[in-house]
């Protein structure tokens, strides 16, 4: 077995510095239980640098991505306070190896939540919903992965933004969704392409939190998922979201 | 052009509806831009349907609306084409298999006109004040081309790959849904495997439709009253086979269903 906390570091390192590393699958693929070990580590590694925990992010929750990757079960990662981007707010492209930006719809937790739970209880523990852009930077070398990798990697999570919150009853199985860059169209989709209905990452969230150990707090972010296939930022750039009925969220980029 | 060409192209399509064994494409007869010759292919078969068929116009279909599909064909224009009275399936009605030209299926916004819109200069709001209602669609395309090996005149002669189309119903008023920001979603056997929004057909479905509008009028046949107009695929089209059942939901519009049946 690989040296779990080299990996660990190795991974923090390419974070920290925005410097692609190779896929760790080329030398000895990880099983998932290994890469989330890796992420757990490496994470801890951003908590002792004063970094907190503030919600997670699922990925994988599109049938065309898991296909991709040829699993049938969603990922998730870790959200700090770090990777906060204030709603209209800039990001710098340096500070990320190769960024894209995906549409989401976040949840605001109010209460604890884990393990198995219905999509009934799941509402019931969330405080609002929102529009939220997600920025992904996989750490490896031309943003290929597999499986363990992108575990390993905190799911390629690097930043995200949240929009205008909405209240937890909001009618989000099928909200049309529009991603334009410097105002023109880049991607269209529904808030349905997340699993079906984006309640059901949060159902999964619980499960797979649960099984690390760690629970959903009140005042935790929870991402959904992709709704469309992410966009390449460059800088200059100004990326909007808008999701029918939950409003708009936006973030510009810098050099 | 060369009638005679353009005639041997349409004999070409009509052979291969009536057998339902598909053909080569025709870009060989009319060259593979030739958006006239295309449309005069069409037409040809339009006017066997017409008169001897006895069938009658119900509306008409826009093709090539998404950006994606523009840049296969290397057009920046959507295209057209007609739509029959035997054209239409009921809302979750068996659909037998050989009634299908190698089906594929999109979810659209369908407008049904209330008032003639005629004349060299239809704006938007003409076209808001002719529409009657509104409905969620299932357009189910097909192509007499083997393989959909299609340029953009193979599928303009061959009626804008028109097939089969399902409505909804529950019809609302066009003030009554988003027509930019509408989420569609498209399920095959239960599991999404399209989504979309109404920005994903030129912006917004009226603007396809405004787009429909000018152009019929233009060739002297404008749309009327009681015509439907399917105005564009709201996400990526996607493959059919025996047996599927497709669900269309479009936020704002309510559902549709098509169901094929087995061999």
């Amino acid at each position: 077995m690989a040296d779990l906390e080299q990996l660990a570091e190795l991974l923090d390192e390419a974070a920290r510095t925005a410097q692609a590393v190779a896929q760790i699958s080329d030398t000895a693929a990880l099983t998932p239980v290994e890469a989330y070990k890796v992420q757990a580590l490496s994470l801890a590694r951003r908590y002792a640098r004063g970094e907190r925990r503030i919600g997670v992010k699922m990925g994988l929750t599109s049938r065309a991505k898991m296909a991709q990757v040829g699993v049938d079960d969603v990922t998730w990662g870790r959200l700090t306070d770090a990777m906060r981007v204030e709603d209209g707010g800039k990001i710098g492209r340096a500070a990320y190896v190769h960024p894209r930006v995906e549409p989401e719809i976040a949840f605001l937790m109010k209460a604890p939540l884990a393990g198995a739970v219905s999509a009934m209880e799941a509402l019931a523990a969330v405080e609002a919903v929102a529009p939220a852009l997600e920025i992904i930077d996989s750490r490896y070398r031309d943003f290929k992965f597999d499986l363990g990798d992108v575990i390993a990697d905190n799911s390629s999570s690097s930043g995200f933004v949240i929009g205008p919150p909405s209240a937890p009853g909001t009618d989000i199985a099928n909200l049309g969704i529009v991603l334009t860059v410097d105002g023109r169209v880049a991607e269209t989709g529904s808030s349905a392409a997340i699993l079906g209905h984006p309640l059901r990452a949060l159902v999964a969230a619980a499960r797979m939190v649960a099984q690390a150990g760690e629970e959903l707090r009140p005042g935790d972010i929870v991402l959904a998922g992709a709704a469309t296939a992410a966009v390449p930022v460059a800088p200059g750039q100004r990326i909007e979201l808008q999701v029918q009925t939950l409003g708009t969220v936006a973030l510009s980029v810098g050099d | 052009m060369d009638r005679a060409k353009i005639e041997e192209a349409a004999d070409r399509l009509w052979t291969a509806a009536r057998s339902g064994i598909p053909c080569a494409p025709v870009r060989d007869l009319i060259g593979a831009d030739d958006v006239e010759a295309a449309y005069a292919v069409q037409e040809i078969n339009t006017r066997r349907l017409l008169g001897d068929e006895e069938r009658v116009l119900s509306g008409r279909k826009i093709g090539l609306t998404a950006k994606s599909v523009q840049a296969q064909l290397g057009v920046d224009q959507p295209d057209f084409g007609m739509l029959f009275d035997d054209m239409e399936v009921l809302d979750g009605e068996e659909i037998a298999w050989d009634r299908c030209h190698q089906p594929k299926v999109e979810a659209e916004v369908a407008f049904v006109m209330a008032a003639p819109l005629s004349g060299g200069h239809i704006q938007m709001v003409d076209l808001l004040a002719s529409i009657g209602f509104v409905l969620p669609a299932i357009e189910i395309v097909g192509s007499r081309i083997a393989g959909w090996d299609i340029r953009l005149a193979d599928t303009i002669a061959d009626n804008a790959s028109s097939g089969l189309y399902v409505l909804g119903q529950t019809p609302r008023r066009t003030g009554d849904f988003d027509p930019r920001l509408c989420g569609m979603v498209l399920t095959k056997n239960g599991e999404p495997v399209s989504t979309g929004a109404g920005a994903a057909c030129m912006g917004s479905p009226l603007n396809a439709t405004l787009w429909l509008a000018r152009t019929m009028a233009k060739a002297g046949q404008p749309l009327g009253p009681g015509d439907v107009v399917l105005s564009g695929a709201l996400g990526p089209m996607v493959d059919a086979a025996p047996g599927d059942v497709f669900e269309a939901r479009i936020n704002g519009l309510g559902s549709v269903r098509a169901a094929f049946g087995k061999i």
